[in-house]
């Protein structure tokens, strides 16, 4: 009795989950006309970048600095064992550029700007404001909601390239000024050993797929919110873990493809 | 208003049936509303009238019956024709609707920036034009938050004639409005619609200021129309609901409360308990 309880709970929550992907899925089928009417009127996205990025920018410097600096702590620990320490820029560099860079912004993003927006697309609905431009003869999709995604997904590369440019700067001042590195090696460790097309690419993809995701999620939930100041904090709720969930489930996937190959 | 009799009506509904859940809202409801008049439609609270103004502006869709407005049937409309008609149709929420995040000024702006090309001057003009309407050119600068309720009305009001519409469908423009903006709505209403040669559907429970400024007023209660006629016709009835209605009596035919069971069991079901 109690396992078919588990088991039928189970289901449950899958058909829940699968159901709700795919509503996501045809809110983006729904959007898709709006991204080009959007990106028509770029004024309204780069105002939207402006915004998020002035929301993101702080919290992605000063977590950028601090990884960066306890990157090359942790990482000058490991390697004076083996007497490699001039790879310690390498090291960082790497970390910063193929994983922690992309992810910690990601995950940053959707905890600031993306919770911000749903909210934000939330309570326009439950004002009334998405029904009223509605009757003005204004679509909210191209209106309201394609800018702040395009914004979001253009953001994230963006401040996901300036949190490792920051790390390394971090790192190096850790190294040079505390651990007493050399300078040049370990900028020249770094310059021979990071590739553009490998480690700095990978990385961007990664953050592009972040950024897709995480403003596809935020302006769902906001979209998709009950009208009611409830309905609205729940819907700030989810699109957090689920961005997170599943920045950190395609990182996974990912990472697997781009170091095993396809 | 013997001249807006004959002429043909703009918004015709015609055995309307909505429906929210399994719960008939409407049942075949008939309606038309004059070109050139002020219609009011009244009734209690909870008996559809917001539901109607959205039916009218295609926001929902009937079950049954057709809505009609400028010779268009609304449901049938695609959504690029549907919007099209609305820009000729301003609309007034009970809630105001503002956006947020601009100010007074590119609120109003808001409709005309969206749907024109006009030059930055002539927008600012039109802009402060709508404004001194309502008088609130003064408050251009100012932000939703920072607007009293009667305040934002005004606004909403301003930007809802922005456009020049054809219509204007306002939900209890009256509610929260101290005597004095009232009374300066109430003229204003009346004014628009005369001067700009408007057609204004006013949804009110306010029963003084539907007779002083409409020309034809519907009564809606239990999904259907209960009672029509020019003010004075609807002074001078004697059907009871309708008396209890411009009387504003507590008791009478239409039921104060919502379907409950009875009181006294009710209350005492907790002390058995
Ligand atoms: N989104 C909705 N979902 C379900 N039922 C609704 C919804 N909106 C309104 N209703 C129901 O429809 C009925 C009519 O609502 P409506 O808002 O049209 O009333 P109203 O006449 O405008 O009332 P008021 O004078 O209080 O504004 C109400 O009984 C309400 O419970
Ligand atoms: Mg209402």
């Amino acid at each position: 009795m109690r396992i078919v309880g588990i088991v039928s709970g189970l289901g449950r929550r899958v058909i829940a989950g699968v159901t709700r992907l795919g509503r996501a899925a045809l809110f983006l089928g729904r959007l898709a006309p709006g991204l080009g009417i959007a990106l028509m009127r770029f004024r309204l996205v780069i105002q939207q970048i402006y915004m998020t990025g002035v929301l993101t920018l702080v919290i992605v410097l000063v977590s950028g600095a601090f990884v960066g600096m306890i990157l090359a702590l942790q990482g000058y620990n490991t390697l004076v064992r083996y007497d490699a320490q001039s790879s310690l820029g390498l090291l960082v560099a790497l970390s910063l550029t193929r994983e922690l860079g992309p992810v910690l912004t990601a995950l940053l993003f959707a905890g600031r700007a993306g919770s911000a927006l749903t909210a934000e697309i939330g309570l326009m609905k439950a004002t009334e404001q998405l029904d009223g431009m509605e009757m003005m003869a204004v679509d909210p999709l191209p209106r309201v909601v394609a800018p702040r995604f395009w914004a979001g997904w253009i953001a994230v590369p963006l401040l996901a390239m300036i949190f490792s440019a920051v790390g390394i700067i971090g790192a190096y001042i850790v190294a040079v000024g505390d651990l007493g590195l050399d300078g040049g090696v370990f900028w020249s460790q770094m310059q021979s050993g990071v590739s553009v097309r490998d480690d700095v690419l990978g990385g961007l993809i990664k953050s592009v797929v972040f950024g897709f995701v995480v403003s596809w999620i935020a302006v769902f939930e906001g979209y998709d919110a009950k009208p009611t100041s409830e309905g609205v904090s729940r819907a700030t709720t989810r699109t957090v873990v689920s961005s997170s969930l599943a920045i950190l489930g395609l990182d996974f996937i990912m990472t697997a493809f781009m170091l095993r190959g396809l | 208003m013997e001249a807006t009799k004959g002429s043909k009506p703009l918004v015709a509904v015609q055995g309307l049936t909505f429906f929210r859940d399994s719960r008939a809202i409407f049942q075949d409801l008939s309606l038309s509303v004059a070109q050139g008049s002020v219609t009011a439609i009244m009734g209690g609270s909870g008996t559809g009238k917001t539901t109607l103004l959205s039916l009218i502006g295609g926001r929902l869709a009937p079950a049954q019956g057709t809505v009609e407005v400028a010779g268009e049937l609304v449901p049938t409309l695609s959504r690029k024709a549907l919007f099209a008609l609305r820009r000729r149709m301003g609309m007034l929420f009970q809630s105001s609707a503002l956006l947020t995040d601009l100010d007074v000024f590119e609120n109003v702006a808001f409709p005309i920036r969206e749907h024109t090309r006009l030059p930055e001057p002539i927008i600012r003009n039109l802009v402060l034009m709508k404004l001194e309407l309502v008088g609130l050119r003064g408050a251009r600068t100012l932000y939703p938050a920072e607007l009293s309720g009667g305040m934002a009305r005004r606004v909403a009001l301003a930007r809802a004639l922005a456009l020049d519409p054809l219509m204007v469908m306002y939900d209890e423009p009256f509610t929260g409005l101290d005597p004095i903006s009232m009374a300066v709505i109430v003229k204003l209403i009346r004014e628009l619609n005369d001067a700009l040669g408007m057609t204004s559907i006013v949804v009110t429970h306010d029963v003084a200021e539907a007779c002083s400024i409409a020309d034809y007023i519907y009564l809606l209660g239990d999904g259907r129309v209960i009672a029509e006629g020019t003010p004075a016709d609807m002074r001078k009835t004697t059907a009871p609901e309708v008396r209890q209605f411009m009387a504003g009596l507590p008791d009478g035919p239409v039921a104060f409360h919502y379907p409950a069971p009875e009181y006294v069991s009710d209350l005492t079901v907790g002390a058995t308990v």
